[in-house]
């Protein structure tokens, strides 16, 4: 039974890439030019280069056979070539900054679904006490506010004024380290910063979920059993109603990630973090079409597999999905 | 006549005890129940009855009484509860002033229309009510240990090890993620501080005890079907042994056949394990084939309390009359109580007197005023004023038809 | 008779409504939260639609009065910008067009979400299942980056300083990017409510009088789930001022109307947080986190009121 599902999850997410890719097909015939000067604009890039860039993608050919074109040459990464810089290929573009968005994005969602979700749900569970007050309240801000919202006074605060932490970037500029960990401890100086703002930003949400849910859970009737039988309280928290309080908090989680996405990417744009959050804010000040469908696509299929994990570990907490 | 009364928790229930005027044997089953078979209850099937009741006693309760137990006092006696709702929109007084005892042994039915506060009793028994509920009134003396005022870790001694509830509609009841043997086993090793494996090993005994495969242990709530659950929940209920089962509605949600399965394995087990059983419902026909008293409920009060075959015979109050007029056969067809014109008052506001008036085709100006006090005859209990203190059992007389009534109370949304 | 009760059903469905209304409205100002929402979006409502009686005109970078990067002082409370312009005026004629663009974001978001849920949730079958595919597929999409390759698109279309229907091109294609982006969400809840509203008795009832499935819609359906379109629309009004900040600050905002996106945008680019400019940072962060809370506070106090599962506290 559980095969059945996870295959089924998986066609599904395959045909969502497949729609998205052809998408993005179309979005290039929506540009005004001819999907030469808006695909291939940048002067550095050879004659040779440009020629079989045309054969590749089929530019003279008609629509349909373009289309498969497209879709054969983004299955094999070739995503097209940048206008900025050397006009390097999308795909190098965008692989020198995928990781430090994943590891930013990563991290944080840990740390946000640790903390956010223990304090939704003990908020919750206790209604209208001095923790559910105030961290109802706090996150309720927090949740209002838009990531770079959040980091902005981080950084006024304590990197301008109090110079704990850089303002910016991912490592110190320039530097040359004495050893690895050298390294390792300015990567992390710089990552503090933007890590908290993120992380703040995923706890907000993550929080109000969470304590929702619990308090619907609260009134289930397996949790007054659970209170008849005389357990004590964080057993009745533990083993009945957080379980199922996190049900549909997994699934609305999975349904946010496309905006939390877009929360990272401007989280990163304060702190200049060489992810893709600053690669496409570079990118769209020049227009450069192929860097934003590549980070469009790369971005899509993430959360696309990320929803996939999602569905998989929901079969995994609640066997009733699972015949 | 009288009811069956043990003063004494330990003393093994015995089922030949009572008799009633007319020399058949009440107490040791339903209504029509037949001992031995060739239609007349004689000494024969007394005796056997005895027997089989000794044997039962002797398996009953293995473990020690709770240390504060008062081993002279009734199983189970409820002094004048009080329990009310706090709303935004005002005070429910969803119990208010509930007395009664039970005994070892014994199966009280509770019935009533919905909102006559009959589940709030029952959850106030070990006070398992929502936030906003409190009980504001009252004892409850569980073996002579009054339960109300003590704290909430004071309570949990005595919630699942002396008194268990098996809740309605199982589906919900039950936790939907875990296997149905491991919330048996959770009583088992949380309050009774057994190993898992030793658990384990007595849910599966337990789920045999009611009729469910020891393997289908693993499976979980969804997996089984409606009366399957309900008997998981039987099973559940009876994991740490306890004294008194509360059963709110056990068969409310099942179909007729499988209820009737339920209500029998009730029995069955009840007779093997020397349980004592508080049954609540609205269904009168689950109450005349299981329960050996029954207690009928109104807005919160009792109106009538006592032997089933009584109450059912000779019913004195005038809802319970109506209740019974309700539906023409025991054994068929149940139906809610909506047959009675108008509808129960607003327990915000309820009215002064006697709670019913407003309904009651005997109605007479002193119903309005004065609250009927519980007069006792013929080991029947009834609140009403046509049965004035010191009377026998004879209504006093009424007009018939009288002219002014007041409109029965519409309850506001 | 038939055709007569039919015609009084639409009375009777919406002057319950109106009785219920002031019912409602007590209950709802027993709610502290939403009346401190309430409380916000009335001051900022204000602001909006007078912002001249605040400050006076929009300073430009002509007309402004200060030097650049004042801090705050007497002349100006709130300090300037980069370009001398006064950072009180800046913000609260940034209100006007924060809460515009959110408001008609707003609008196509719901019209378009609510159409399709309604129409999916009561017509069923393939077309509900084609509907709900596309639906999801929304769902999935960073709709963010999405937004951010259409704008330009668009405007590269239209042209940057083309006026549509005297709104500047660059403010309507923000909205009409949000409403691409944020209808799915609605169009789910609506549908999941509508399907619940399908359930219910009355609705066989006009069938069997007779009436045509779009007059059900209209006089039946719709009303009862009014009251979750209603909470709904107050939270994408949220979402639709959180994503056009969001957007503006990328860069797709209109430097001649700033809102307050526009605006941290302008402090972004001008280094202000490096600098530790916090009074150009302060003003629109603070209102913009202020009017998305009161959105959000008045949101979920209407949800709670109006979604009969809550549970027994009120």
């Amino acid at each position: 039974m559980g095969g059945h599902y996870l295959l089924r999850r998986l066609v599904q997410a395959f045909l969502t890439i497949i729609a998205i890719v052809i998408l993005n097909f179309f979005l290039f015939r929506m540009m005004p030019g001819s999907p030469e000067r808006i695909l291939l604009r940048n002067p550095h890039l050879t004659a040779e280069t440009i020629a079989a860039a045309r054969a590749r993608w089929g530019l003279d050919d008609p629509m349909p056979v373009q289309l498969v074109k497209y879709l054969v040459a983004t299955a094999q990464g070739d995503l097209g070539y940048s206008f900025q810089y050397r006009g390097q290929p999308v795909s190098e573009v965008i692989g020198i900054r995928f990781w430090p968005t994943i590891i930013l994005v990563g991290i944080a969602e840990v740390i946000a679904i640790v903390a956010g979700l223990a304090l939704g749900a003990y908020s919750g569970w206790r209604r209208g006490g001095r923790v559910d007050k105030v961290g109802n309240g706090a996150s309720l801000i927090l949740y209002s506010m838009p990531y770079f919202v959040i980091g902005m006074p981080l950084i006024i605060i304590f990197a301008a004024e109090l110079g704990w932490f850089p303002t910016s970037g991912m490592l110190t500029p320039g530097m040359s380290y004495a050893s690895p960990l050298d390294q390792l401890l300015d990567f992390l100086r710089h990552l503090v910063l933007p890590l908290v703002t993120v992380s703040l930003g995923l706890i907000g949400g993550y929080s109000i979920l969470m304590r929702s849910s619990i308090i619907e859970t609260r009134t289930e009737d397996y949790v007054t059993t659970a209170r008849a039988k005389g357990l004590d309280e964080n057993r009745i928290v533990r083993q009945h109603a957080f379980p199922n309080a996190l049900l549909p908090t997994v699934t609305i989680i999975a349904i946010n990630l496309g905006y939390v996405v877009a929360g990272v990417l401007t989280a990163e744009i304060i702190f200049n973090w060489p992810g893709l959050g600053t690669l496409t804010y570079q990118a769209l000040s020049v227009r450069d079409f192929p860097v934003l469908q590549g980070v469009f696509l790369i971005l899509s299929i993430c959360v696309v597999f990320a929803n996939l994990g999602a569905d998989l570990l929901y079969g995994v907490l609640d066997p009733r999905v699972r015949s | 006549m009288s009811g069956p009364t043990f003063s004494d928790p330990l003393r093994p229930r015995e089922a030949a005890e009572a008799v009633d005027t007319e020399g058949h044997l009440v107490g040791a089953g339903s209504i029509g129940d037949e001992a031995d078979g060739d239609g007349v209850l004689d000494a024969t099937s007394i005796a056997a009855a005895a027997l089989e009741a000794e044997v039962a006693a002797s398996r009953g309760r293995q473990r020690p009484l709770p240390k504060q137990a008062d081993p002279n006092a009734p199983l189970l006696v409820v002094e004048n509860l009080r329990t009310y709702f706090t709303l935004e929109s005002g005070t429910v007084k969803a119990v208010d002033g509930v007395s009664f005892t039970l005994n070892q042994g014994e199966a009280l039915g509770i019935a009533g229309e919905s909102g006559c506060g009959k589940t709030t009793t029952a959850l106030s028994l070990v006070q398992i009510l929502p936030s906003n509920a409190k009980i504001v009134e009252g004892s409850v003396k569980l073996m002579g240990i009054d339960l109300v005022g003590k704290s909430e870790t004071g309570l949990r001694r005595y919630r699942w090890r002396e008194v268990s509830i098996v809740f309605q509609g199982a589906m919900n009841a039950l936790n939907p993620v875990q296997r149905v043997r491991d919330q048996i086993a959770e009583p088992i090793i949380e309050r009774l501080g057994q190993p898992p494996e030793a658990a384990r090993k007595r849910a599966g005994e337990l789920l045999e005890l009611v009729g469910i495969p020891k393997k289908r242990g693993s499976a979980y709530p969804h997996e089984l079907s409606g009366g399957m659950r309900q008997r998981a929940m039987i099973a559940m209920a009876l994991a740490c042994d306890p004294a008194i089962v509360i059963g709110d509605e056990p068969t409310t949600a099942l179909d007729v056949m499988v209820q009737a399965q339920i209500l029998q394995l009730l029995e069955d087990l009840r007779h093997k394990l020397g349980l004592s059983l508080v049954l609540i419902t609205h269904d009168l026909s689950v109450i005349a084939e299981t329960c050996d008293r029954t207690m009928i409920m109104y807005a919160g009060r009792i109106a009538e309390e006592g032997p089933v075959s009584t109450i059912f015979r000779t019913p004195r109050h005038p809802y319970t009359q109506k209740l019974l007029a309700a539906f023409p056969n025991i054994h068929a067809d149940r139906r809610t109580l909506d047959v009675i014109p108008g509808s129960p008052p607003d327990l915000r506001n309820p009215p002064p007197g006697c709670r019913f008036a407003p309904r009651c085709v005997f109605a007479m100006d002193v119903c309005t005023e004065v609250v009927p006090p519980e007069v006792t005859f013929d080991g029947v209990r009834v609140a009403c004023h046509l049965y004035p203190e010191g009377s026998d059992g004879v209504p006093i007389t009424v007009p018939p038809e009288p002219i002014d009534r007041p409109a029965p109370v519409e309850v506001s949304a | 008779m038939t055709a007569t009760s039919a015609a009084k059903a639409p009375t009777g469905a919406w002057g319950l409504r109106l009785r219920g209304f002031r019912e409602f409205s007590r209950r709802f100002m027993r709610r502290r939260d939403g009346v401190v929402g309430l409380a916000i979006l009335v001051f900022f409502t204000l602001m909006a639609l007078f912002p001249q009686l605040f400050v006076g005109p929009l300073e430009t970078a002509i007309t402004a009065s200060g030097k650049g990067l004042e801090s705050p002082n007497l002349n100006h409370i709130l300090g300037t910008d980069e370009l001398g312009r006064d950072m009180l005026n800046l913000t609260i004629h940034g209100a006007r067009v924060s809460m515009a663009i959110g408001l008609l974001a707003t609008i196509i978001t719901v019209l378009v979400g609510a159409l399709i849920g309604i129409v999916s949730g009561f017509v069923g079958g393939l077309t509900d299942s084609s509907l709900m595919r596309v639906t999801d597929f929304f769902l999935v999409l960073p709709t963010f980056v999405l937004a951010i390759i259409l704008a330009p698109i668009i405007l590269d279309i239209v042209g940057v300083d083309a006026e549509i229907a005297g709104l500047r091109a660059t403010l309507v294609v923000i909205v009409i990017v949000i409403g691409i982006t944020s209808w799915a969400s609605t169009a789910r809840v609506i549908r999941s409510q509508t399907l619940s509203v399908k359930e219910r008795m009355f609705v066989d009832r006009a069938r069997v009088i007779g009436s045509g499935g779009r007059h059900i819609m209209r006089i039946h359906v719709l009303p009862n789930v009014m009251n979750l379109i209603v909470a709904n629309t107050v939270l994408v009004f949220a979402g639709a001022v959180f994503t056009e900040t969001t957007l503006s600050f990328i860069g797709l905002g209109d430097p001649f109307l700033p809102s307050w996106g526009q605006l941290l945008y302008a402090a972004e680019a001008a280094g202000a947080p490096g600098l530790g400019a916090w009074w150009y940072i302060a003003p629109p962060a603070t209102c913009v986190v202020l009017v998305i809370l009161g959105f959000t506070l008045v949101g979920n106090a209407l949800d709670d009121l109006l979604n009969p599962k809550s549970g027994v506290r009120r």
